[in-house]
């Protein structure tokens, strides 16, 4: 009996094991190992590797700031995320999970009112900043009249919804009226003019980290203020590099699903040569590739070749599109708009993106709640276009031959998009020409009621892991004849129906309302609002000094540092 | 440039001296006929203009497409394979050396020898444009502001100067950006933002105080000659005079500026299509195909290296069939564009 039961766990143990190893070959075949493993459900922070050590990350663009309430840009957030914990924060996790609010330096998710109106946190206790002194609540209310005074740039994600923020904000007022503090118990009571479903994403910004009181009301990048996390910045060099270093505070502190980090130390460099930098990495003379940069195609099939164990194609949530105005010709007609859906290769741009696009049709993109996973409302995902279905479309709105001007940007390869998209109208039968213009005078260029632009590009990168930031674009309230950003200028009640409860759905019960976004979602597919191509594609690229498959990307804040660790 | 091949001197002497029935023009010809190099560079730009004038044919007949069709998703047949235009990894072919993509594609999968072709057009059209205004505003305002002197004077050699004084690249760039967005719109006159027109305006403008100086200068000194003070004596009026009288005497130096502002007005509009600020797309330049080609270096060093050719043997051609024309018609004159 006993032998009998040793034979069939060694049975059992030699078929696990090479299930295992099918399972790996597999897994090893596709240079985007990584990437598919992401979307399926995130790895784990703690590695194999060693603790400690020091990696120097290039970065292709210096940070907009390093001090948390002013930084805007991914290359800053990718450091302040794990200097500065705020209230809340993501879980530390690739994919979809790496979308999953944790309390950070709360000691629980907010608890929210009946009417969706009051945030109610409460501080963990003997939290230290990285110069040892006590975090007390009323930092909180101060660090965010730090942001607004220091004019950060998603600082209207707080002035619209915080009472009194905008008194504030507008010098009327001396304080927040909304923001309640009592540094006895921790507490920390906001409240809010209207329901915000997504504020508890809003509280998970490092612009609404905790920094002492008393703070210096100015940009303190060059010397950045102290907070609670991982790691804190050191020895910065403007526009060249900056150091981070181990908090040696924070591993005490025992925050639950924040990582500690492994490394002691990590020298942050800007390299503008995009080619220098790229090769450095491939060389072992540098640790990490910045993934807002491109790896030149040039490099791409040697990176394949001799790295393909360090280099992964991530997809992060994001929605590259066309938009299609509908309150103008042509594309005030349905069958026009289906026409371009159709008509129109999704493929070509995965192409003209050096193959970091992932081809999409729609809006939601993967890793947002409520994306839809079934086939296109028009047209396929990675199919052919059927031109002459799109010519049939076109033929049948009357309005073949129509003149329709191109918006589009200089920088590659958006233009590359914009001169593919008008060739393609033109083969549907549309008259179609292009309007390239300056990167920096783009979107306000389109986004003024003077230009009312037929077409154009349009992208959008998450704010943060909610639908409602992706639906802000399909919003009739965000027609705005200066700075709008409904470049489509849909005006649909159905829309504004749905939006209305599920805008105000907190961000911790999004799960109960998945269904109901995934159909809007399908629904704005149908009606063709917009020409959705595909999600953004980032490299995540590391020398072979650093255990890559430990490392988390993570969808919102690209490279994790806080989980690198050397082999 | 030191042209080559220079006549022996008795030659020169016999060229030179005045002989019956010979006009300066004629003269002008027999001298630029012995001047082998110059005369193989400017047949060599001849070839040039005539070959991207058959763009249209080439296009249709061997290559069947048009300048601006993508084929990023296509596949073409080589040599018994099946390829695709533009790879996964977004690499475009080289070279096939047949009807199709001969000289390969760029990033959006267009045929570079059919751009080549239609960019080389539009170079051209940009040139000759710009070189028509320059020359016909800067004999203009040279001639007038060189004849009356005194206020018109003062007020345009001050506007020239103010063109003048801003860096020409500096200041293409900056009415190439702004026009190109909202175009032109002058009551009458009015053009597209993506208009051909756009750029060969910029540049023409932006030449005229390199062309209407020296002109200014050379009427100033012929206004003091003797046949004009007896053209005055018999009654003509300035504009008679001006026509009759001086411009036949600029008619030598506005031909030798011709070659000279035509090779700087393509070269300036490569430099502003490459920038952005020239030729919009998807219309193609050589400018833009090497700017389009940037990118792509390492694994398709053909996007940039071929229209790089062509606009450095377009250039070479007129400028040395240029120093030809005018050694062989004012061999005294030191004529040159400073920057």
């Amino acid at each position: 009996m006993r032998k009998s039961s040793r034979a069939t766990g060694l049975l059992a143990a030699v078929c696990v094991l090479l299930l295992a190893l099918v399972v790996s070959a597999c897994g090893g075949s596709s240079n985007d190992s990584k990437s598919s493993s992401s979307s399926g459900g995130g790895s784990s922070a703690s590695g194999t590797g060693k603790e400690g050590g020091t990696i120097t990350a290039l970065l292709g663009t210096a940070p907009d700031y390093l001090d948390p309430h002013e930084g805007y840009t991914t290359q800053s957030a990718e450091t302040t995320w794990i200097v500065y914990t705020p209230l809340l924060t993501y879980r530390h996790e690739e994919g979809q999970p790496g979308g999953e609010l944790i309390p950070g330096l709360a000691q629980a998710l907010p608890d929210i009112s009946s009417n969706g109106n009051t945030y109610t946190l409460t501080l963990r206790k003997n939290l230290k900043y990285s110069n040892g002194k006590p975090v007390k609540a009323s930092d909180f209310a101060y660090s965010v009249q730090r942001m607004l005074k220091l004019n950060w740039g998603g600082k209207s994600f707080v002035t619209s919804y915080v009472k009194g923020a905008t008194a504030f904000d507008q010098g009327k007022a001396k304080s927040i009226s909304g923001i309640k503090t009592d540094d006895a118990s921790g507490k920390i009571t906001i409240t809010l003019e209207k329901p915000y479903g997504a504020f508890a994403n809003v509280l998970a910004f490092p612009a609404l980290a905790l920094v002492p009181s008393g703070t210096p009301m100015k940009n303190l990048s060059n010397d950045p203020p102290p907070g609670v996390g991982p790691y804190m910045i050191t020895d910065v060099t403007p526009n060249r590099g900056w150091t981070l270093k181990k908090n040696p505070s924070f591993a005490g502190l025992k925050i639950p699903d924040i990582p500690t980090g492994h490394l002691d130390q990590i020298n942050a460099k800007v390299i503008s040569n995009t080619q220098s930098e790229a090769q450095q990495v491939l060389n072992n003379q540098a640790d990490v590739f910045d993934p807002g940069d491109t790896i030149p195609p040039s490099l791409l099939p040697q990176i394949n070749s001799t790295a393909k164990d360090r280099f992964a194609k991530q997809t992060i949530p994001s929605t590259f599109y066309m938009f299609l105005n509908v309150t103008k010709p042509p594309f005030n007609n349905a069958l026009a708009r289906q026409a371009v859906n159709v008509g129109v290769d999704r493929r070509a741009f995965q192409r003209l993106a050096s193959g970091f696009l992932l081809p999409e049709c729609y809006f939601l993109p993967q890793g947002i709640t409520g994306h839809p996973t079934g086939d296109c409302a028009y047209g396929t995902k990675d199919g052919a276009a059927d031109l002459a279905k799109a010519k049939q479309l076109l033929q049948k709105s009357g309005q073949a031959g129509a003149k329709v001007t191109v918006w589009g940007q200089q920088r590659e390869p958006r233009k590359e998009y914009v001169d593919y998209y008008t060739s393609q109208l033109n083969k549907i039968g549309f008259k179609a020409t292009e309007k390239i213009i300056a990167d920096e005078t783009y979107f306000p260029t389109i986004g003024n009621a003077k230009t009312d632009p037929q077409t154009g590009f349009a992208d959008w990168i998450q704010d943060f892991p909610n639908p409602s930031d992706f639906y802000l674009l399909l919003n009739a309230s965000a027609i705005q004849p200066t700075n709008n950003q409904n470049f489509s200028k849909v005006r649909d009640p159905h829309i504004q129906q749905e939006l209305k409860t599920l805008d105000a759905t907190p961000a911790s019960k999004l799960d109960s309302v998945a269904d109901r976004w995934q159909a809007l979602d399908e629904y704005v597919g149908k009606k063709a609002y917009v020409f959705v191509y595909g999600s953004e594609q980032v490299p995540q690229f590391f020398s072979n000094k650093l255990d890559f498959e430990s490392a988390v990307f993570h969808p919102t804040y690209f490279n994790d540092w806080s989980t690198l660790q050397l082999k | 440039m030191a042209t080559a091949q220079a006549p022996s001197a008795a030659e020169t002497s016999a060229a030179d001296a005045p002989r019956a029935g010979i006009g300066p023009y004629k003269l002008g010809a027999i001298r630029l006929r012995r001047n082998k190099v110059a005369l193989a560079f400017g047949a060599l730009f001849v070839v040039i203009v005539v070959l991207c004038l058959l763009a249209p044919v080439y296009a249709k007949q061997v290559a069947h497409t048009t300048p601006n069709e993508n084929h990023v998703t296509d596949q073409i047949r080589v040599g018994g394979k099946l390829r695709d235009v533009v790879s996964p990894e977004g690499v475009p072919i080289g070279p096939t050396w047949h009807g199709r993509f001969l000289l390969g594609a760029d990033q959006n999968g267009r045929d570079v020898a059919v751009r080549l072709l239609y960019g080389g057009r539009n170079s051209l059209e940009i040139g000759l444009i710009a070189t028509l205004i320059t020359v016909v505003f800067a004999t203009i305002i040279g001639t007038v502001a060189g004849y009356f002197r005194g206020g018109a004077d003062a007020v345009l050699s001050r506007g020239l100067d103010l063109i003048w004084a801003y860096p020409a690249v500096l200041l293409g760039i900056a009415l190439g950006t702004s026009l190109a967005l909202g175009g032109i719109n002058l009551g009458l006159f009015k053009l597209q933002g993506n208009s051909l027109m756009v750029p060969a305006v910029i540049i023409g403008v932006v030449y005229i105080p390199y062309m209407a100086k020296p002109m200014r200068g050379q009427v100033l000194t012929l206004r003091e000659k003797e046949f004009i003070d007896a053209a005055r004596v018999q009654g003509f009026g300035p504009l008679h005079i001006m026509r009759s009288e001086i411009l036949p005497n600029l008619a030598s130096t506005i031909l030798v500026f011709v070659p000279l502002i035509l090779a700087n007005a393509i070269l300036l509009e490569a430099g502003l299509s490459y920038l952005g600020a020239g030729v919009q797309p998807p219309n193609p330049s050589w400018g833009t195909m090497i700017s389009d080609g940037i990118r792509l270096i390492p694994s398709g060093i053909h996007l940039t290296f071929v229209p790089g050719i062509m606009l450095v043997l377009c250039v070479l051609g007129i400028n040395v069939f240029g120093d030809g024309a005018r050694d062989a018609l004012d061999p005294r004159a030191k004529v040159r564009l400073e920057h």
